[in-house]
């Protein structure tokens, strides 16, 4: 590889680049990052298996050059848990938007986080269903502008990283793309964190949410997030009714606890003296 | 150094929002895709911080790799069990 090649391009499909993202879209950037991470975190890219669902960033996957599954609406979570439950040696990465694991997939969501497996799971937040046309998502904003909220939206958003620390994960952060040096130490320590690690990733949207909400280019929805972005430590300090409409980043939950697959193992060899996974009819032949 | 790919790049100038230095410039032309190219204007203020070549959605912006911090390593093994595809 000569020095003149991007860094990135060796991990993908290039024969599929350049991908069908819109100009200035978050999803490439995250792509760069979890790259980096990896590389910082020193993991085999072959032992990687990527679980998507639907939407712009679930075909993240499709452009790495790795294992990938690319799953149902919403059931990327579900998925992934019965892959890392098979195989346990396998460090499964799952890629999902805000509608397909807040909305459609929250239930998946919050019990992976209350089982602790383990899993890491980067869920990139663009405040809108990008895909289908921008509607409101659950995390759009209050009086942000969508196809099926021509008044402002009225609704509370949901908080992502504050959910997923509540139901038990033991890694959750937020970050946006600008914080390129966080999330990228971030996205280090969740894979390397044994058990559910969450990182949301604020990103821009310019093409649905940023035509509906009068920041048309990629720079001016860069702009406004830099603006609205306050850290965890700062925002502890300050009042609910200031932190309207603001993105609080940093890390939510950072513990230990027993994990899941560690769990059935345990019990299984407790119980029956053996692994689940060579414990059936076909024993013998394995 | 920076290098810019022409294929890949989509113009949007996220390189020259990011960059702290103020490296980049637009240029005025429009190239065959109807981009307008970001291009390296101060080549000398580049501290090879990396922060543009992560931005950079489309994986189009390279920061020479040799003298690049982040990386740490004088050659280009970045991840020594990645086996290049090759199981």
């Amino acid at each position: 590889m000569s020095s003149d090649e991007n860094k990135f391009t060796p991990y993908m499909r290039k024969d599929r680049l350049p991908h069908i993202f819109c100009p200035g879209c978050g999803n490439g950037t995250i792509m760069n990052a979890f790259l980096k991470g990896m590389e910082k975190a020193e993991m085999d890219f072959d032992n990687i298996a990527m679980v998507s669902g639907i939407g712009c960033s679930s075909r993240i996957p499709g452009y790495m050059n790795c294992d990938s599954l690319h799953t149902t609406h919403g059931r990327a979570l579900s998925f992934a848990t019965g892959l890392k439950t098979a195989n346990k040696s396998l460090d499964v990465v799952v890629f999902t938007g805000d509608g397909d694991c807040a909305s459609i997939g929250g239930n998946h969501l919050i019990h992976a986080a209350r089982r602790n497996i383990n899993l890491t799971v980067i869920c990139i937040n663009n405040n809108i269903y990008g895909m289908t046309g921008g509607q409101i998502s659950p995390t759009s904003p209050k009086g942000s502008f969508g196809t099926t909220a021509p008044y402002g939206n009225q609704d509370t958003p949901f908080n992502l990283a504050e959910l997923v620390a509540a139901a038990g994960a033991t890694y959750s952060a937020r970050w946006t793309t600008i914080q390129i040096e966080n999330l990228v130490t971030s996205i280090k320590d969740g894979l390397k964190n044994p058990g559910f690690s969450f990182i949301e990733v604020v990103t821009q949207c310019p093409t649905y949410y940023g035509r509906k909400n009068k920041l048309r280019t990629p720079t001016a929805m860069v702009a406004i997030m830099k603006a609205n972005t306050i850290f965890k430590s700062s925002a502890d300090r300050m009042r609910e009714r200031d932190l309207e409409g603001k993105i609080v980043v940093g890390e939510f939950a950072k513990k230990q606890k027993a994990e899941f697959t560690e769990n059935i193992e345990r019990i299984s060899e407790e119980k029956f003296g053996n692994k689940t996974v060579i414990n059936s009819a076909y024993e013998t032949e394995l | 150094m920076i290098i810019i790919d022409e294929d890949l790049c989509k113009g949007c100038h996220l390189c020259l929002f990011m960059c702290y230095q103020n490296v980049y410039a637009i240029s005025s032309e429009f190239n065959k895709k109807g981009v307008q190219l970001p291009y390296v204007n101060f080549g000398e203020r580049c501290t090879n911080c990396g922060v543009c070549e992560v931005i950079c959605p489309d994986q189009a912006i390279t920061v020479d790799v040799n003298k690049n911090w982040w990386v740490g390593k004088e050659d280009n093994a970045f991840n020594p069990k990645f086996s290049n595809g090759r199981k």
